[in-house]
């Protein structure tokens, strides 16, 4: 289904432009910018990582190469659900870390030209909004617009990372 | 030349930048070497790299590369013919001009152009001119070279420079010179090809008397020129040739029916001979005199000697042969000459040894030369993504062979078939890893350098030895080892090595004596330098420790071992003074990081006075481990099979519980923690009992403890993946691999798990001491 999407972007900059993969997550719609995303695979099988943050469910294989995954409801703290056959892996690739992020549901492909495009709100309480590059608005509906760098590595994955350097 | 560049020149200067480096690279310990002792063929040796250096490099312009290669060619022309006796600076010298060429090779690399470096190249030709006009008859101080040897003009250094084609070769009043051997290599493989096409076409056509006078001619002159040049060896052989075909020239049957391999075979081995004297080697052929044999052999002796030794009338005979129409035997029974059983006799004798020549005459397989090694230059890139695709095969292979849905199948054909696929897998990737394993002796040789230069600064006198050059290492590997041994070196330099005064008050050798040696151990590769110096100083180095704040207390309760291994530490130097060499107490930190990087491990054994020994161990390959597939609930995990010890499922009796919760299993009479994997994955195991699940005892450096895991799965070749950058390190887990299933397994890391239970189990361990004494 959505696999057919992904192979008709392919393409230079200038198509994927302002274009973005939509997904379900907890009754929201969101966006990440289709330059980011390399393919969209169902649920697999996962491998646990021990000692990793609760968001990063372990690692996939896909077609030879190990990536990790992070789950994106328990990355912004919401309830865990279960995964069903509508539950899907993005798998992003942002300064050549590949990541899979599990998804509700993937939507479709929404362009939504710069004009559309509203600031990230300003709300001092809750922390997600820092993965949030801004709103976009389609018809009437919205789209939470994420900031994939930021997904990958802010907040408590950069603890992680750095940690991991004064290891080494 | 900084001009326009095609990519066709582009690609030559590439090339010849390769080349001469590699040449380089080779040559620097020649050049340490010359100081020792001056063989002709280092000389050579060096005398050619300059040479092929200088024509490359005036053939692509590059001017100063060819000034400086020319000044160093015609400085050691001159110590070659005994004109200038070769001393120290020399060697000095010339290491500088290696120096230079290099700088400059680096500057040709990037801008295509030796010009930036014309300031270094007039002042290093400066001094090999001074060298060269220089006079001989008082030792001057080179300029620019002094500096870098003060004082340490050895007496015994000062070797007279021997002459570099061995003194019989040369006939005494005259002087071959560089143009008389190349023109006479030249001729004489003219001569030879001529005479090799003639013996192919007489093997094809015996009865063509024309093609072997032609052949005869052609040897006959290669003889006489051999003679005139006095290269013995090849005249010897020439002429034994000359011999054997100038019986087949007045038409006597050689002792074999078909002498042409034989005469081929010595052929190649005249060619041979004169490939050495074009390389500036002697004419020297292994095993001459066999050869020799060989060929003597080929030539039957003649019947009419046979007869004189049976008594038979000289005269008689050659009146005999001069009716040689008939058979010999035959003429002579008529003239009553000789009897029946003399010409019976003699028909016998030359039967016989006609045969033993032929056994004898072997049939000589037409080795050629043996051709020069080949050798092709790959992208390292591509032979990565070789790799790469062969581990991927390996595990395309395991998904085949033991797909579910083979499940219960009685398949036999496709069993062997199976079987036939995955024994040519592991050769393909045996062959693979073999490819980019490279001999360690490039690594070690480029010390001789390094070793020879500090050794020189910090007035120290050393034999550094190497062993096990030809060991084999992954190249990544070496790459990251390279940095560790010079720091490693150095040290012992340094550090280790006494002056020869504080050496002669020890008790020891003036010199002192630094081992390099690599070879495989355990499946690993071990790396050794050893040094006989002052050895580690307990006291100092736990009063530097103390005074970094490195330790807690004052370090009594600390073992041998932990306090070598304080020298790791960064910072931490406990040289009184920081020279340019070392001192600054980076050295070590950096060796024990790049090992980390390759999995490697380090130990240190010292005697204080005595030496100091300090041991790398590498594993072989970076790629691939042997590794037991455990499970724990679900989950499998890979065990590297080089830390496991044993495995065995334990009785509730063999467990202990200290006060504090912590469990020990006893095996015979030691006591090790227990490990539970389920705790360290957080997940369920089939059954919390122990005495449900398998024990297994693993061993990290001196450190064992038990593993708890519900069962073990079998043992498998796998292939190491990272888990991806993002992830980072895992504590306890080295990467993962993919199995047969697709699915993707972790690979425990033993040494990190050692060092996570260190820490909760210290006290534990305490405890288990004071049990184990009972």
């Amino acid at each position: 289904m959505a696999d057919n999407e992904t192979s008709t972007v392919s393409g230079n900059e200038d198509t994927q432009k302002n274009k973005y993969l939509t997904f379900h997550l907890a009754g929201e719609d969101y966006g990440i910018e289709i330059c980011y995303v390399i393919e969209i695979i169902g649920i697999q099988s996962i491998t646990d990582v021990p000692d990793m943050p609760s968001f990063i469910r372990g690692v996939i294989n896909l077609r030879g190469k190990v990536i990790p995954v992070m789950d994106v409801r328990a990355r912004f703290g919401l309830p865990a659900r279960d995964y069903d056959e509508r539950t899907c892996i993005i798998v992003i690739d942002v300064d050549s870390t590949e990541v899979g992020l599990v998804v509700d549901e993937v939507s479709e492909v929404a362009d939504i030209p710069e004009s559309q495009v509203e600031p990230a709100p300003r709300t001092s309480r809750n922390t997600e909004s820092s993965f949030i590059q801004g709103m976009g608005k389609m018809n009437n509906k919205v789209k939470i617009l994420l900031d994939a760098h930021k997904l990958l590595f802010s907040g408590e994955m950069q603890r992680v990372l750095q940690s991991d350097s004064e290891e080494n | 030349m900084s001009t326009h560049l095609d990519d066709d020149q582009i690609e030559i200067i590439q090339e010849f930048v390769t080349e001469s480096r590699d040449m380089i690279e080779q040559l620097e310990p020649a050049i340490i070497e010359l100081g020792h002792d001056s063989d002709p063929e280092t000389m050579n040796a060096i005398f050619r790299l300059f040479h092929s250096m200088k024509g490359s490099a005036g053939f692509l312009e590059f001017d100063h590369l060819t000034r400086v290669a020319h000044a160093a060619e015609s400085l050691l022309d001159l110590i070659r013919n005994n004109e200038i006796e070769l001393q120290p600076e020399h060697v000095t010298l010339f290491c500088a001009a290696c120096d230079f060429s290099k700088d400059a090779l680096d500057a040709v690399e990037a801008n295509y152009s030796d010009d930036p470096m014309s300031g270094a190249a007039d002042k290093i030709s400066a001094q090999l001119e001074q060298a060269i006009h220089g006079p001989t008859e008082q030792k001057p101080d080179p300029p620019g070279a002094a500096e870098s040897a003060p004082g340490q003009e050895a007496p015994a250094e000062t070797l007279p420079a021997k002459a570099t084609v061995a003194p019989e070769l040369i006939l005494p009043e005259m002087e071959i010179t560089e143009e008389m051997r190349s023109s006479f290599v030249q001729e004489s493989n003219d001569l030879l090809q001529y005479a090799e096409q003639g013996l192919l076409a007489w093997g094809e056509h015996p009865e063509d008397a024309d093609s072997i006078g032609d052949i005869f001619r052609n040897i006959h002159s290669f003889k006489g020129n051999c003679g005139f040049f006095g290269f013995a060896h090849l005249e010897k052989l020439s002429h034994q040739m000359e011999n054997v075909l100038d019986r087949v020239k007045s038409g006597s049957k050689l002792a074999v029916d078909n002498p042409t391999d034989q005469l081929l075979a010595t052929l190649d081995l005249l060619q041979q001979g004169l490939n050495n004297i074009a390389e500036g080697k002697e004419d020297h052929i292994e095993n001459i005199d066999s050869h020799l044999d060989d060929l003597k052999n080929l030539m039957a002796p003649l019947l009419g000697d046979l007869l004189v030794e049976e008594g038979v009338d000289k005269m008689a005979i050659s009146s005999a042969v001069e009716t040689q129409k008939k058979p010999v035997g035959e003429i002579l029974l008529q003239q009553g000459s000789a009897t029946p059983e003399q010409v019976a006799k003699a028909l016998k004798r030359q039967q016989e040894s006609s045969e033993e020549a032929k056994s004898k005459a072997k049939p000589v397989s037409r080795s050629k030369v043996p051709a020069k090694r080949q050798d092709i230059r790959v992208e390292l890139g591509k032979l990565d993504n070789l790799i790469n695709l062969i581990g991927e095969m390996v595990i395309a292979e395991n998904m085949l062979i033991h797909n579910p849905d083979l499940k219960g199948m009685e398949l036999e054909n496709f069993g062997k078939a199976a079987q036939h696929m995955s024994k040519l897998v592991r050769e393909l990737q045996e062959m693979a890893m073999s490819i980019r394993m490279i001999p360690v002796s490039g690594l070690f040789r480029r010390m001789i350098r390094l070793v020879h230069d500090i050794s020189v600064k910090a007035g120290k006198k050393v034999d550094l030895q190497l062993i096990g050059e030809e060991t084999e290492i992954d190249k990544t590997v070496i790459e990251t080892i390279t940095d560790p041994l010079v720091h490693l070196l150095r040290n012992s330099l340094d550090h280790g090595l006494e002056v020869p005064s504080e050496r002669i008050a020890a008790g020891k050798q003036e010199k002192g004596t630094i081992k390099l040696s690599a070879r495989h151990e355990e499946g690993e590769v071990w790396v050794t330098i050893e040094d006989d110096g002052r050895g580690l100083n307990r006291e100092k180095l736990l009063e530097k420790a103390i005074s970094k704040g490195l330790i807690e207390g004052d370090g009594t309760d600390l073992t041998e071992k932990q306090i070598h291994n304080l020298i790791f530490a960064p910072g931490f130097s406990t040289a009184a003074q920081v020279t340019d060499i070392s001192g600054r107490g980076v050295g070590m930190d950096v060796v024990k990081r790049n090992l980390e990087k390759i999995k490697g491990k380090i130990d240190i054994t010292s005697k204080f006075g005595q030496g100091t020994r300090i041991n790398l161990r590498i594993p072989l390959t970076l790629a691939i481990i042997d590794g037991m597939m455990v499970r724990v609930g679900t989950t499998t995990c890979i065990v590297p099979t080089l830390s496991i010890l044993e495995a065995y499922r334990p009785e509730m009796d063999q467990i202990t519980i200290t006060p504090d919760g912590a469990e020990l299993a006893r095996v015979r009479e030691n006591f090790f923690p227990i490990v539970r994997l389920h705790e360290i994955l957080n997940k369920k195991p089939d059954s919390p009992q122990l005495s449900d699940g398998i024990l297994i005892v693993l061993e990290y450096q001196d450190s064992r403890f038990c593993l708890f895991i519900d069962e073990i799965l079998g043992q498998q070749q796998t292939v190491i993946k990272g888990l991806s950058d993002f992830i980072g390190n895992v504590p306890g887990v080295s990467g993962c691999t993919i199995l047969g299933d697709g699915g993707v397994s972790l690979i425990l890391d033993v040494g990190t798990l050692v060092e996570s239970i260190e820490k909760s189990k210290e006290q534990a361990e305490a405890v288990a001491a004071s049990k184990g004494d009972k």
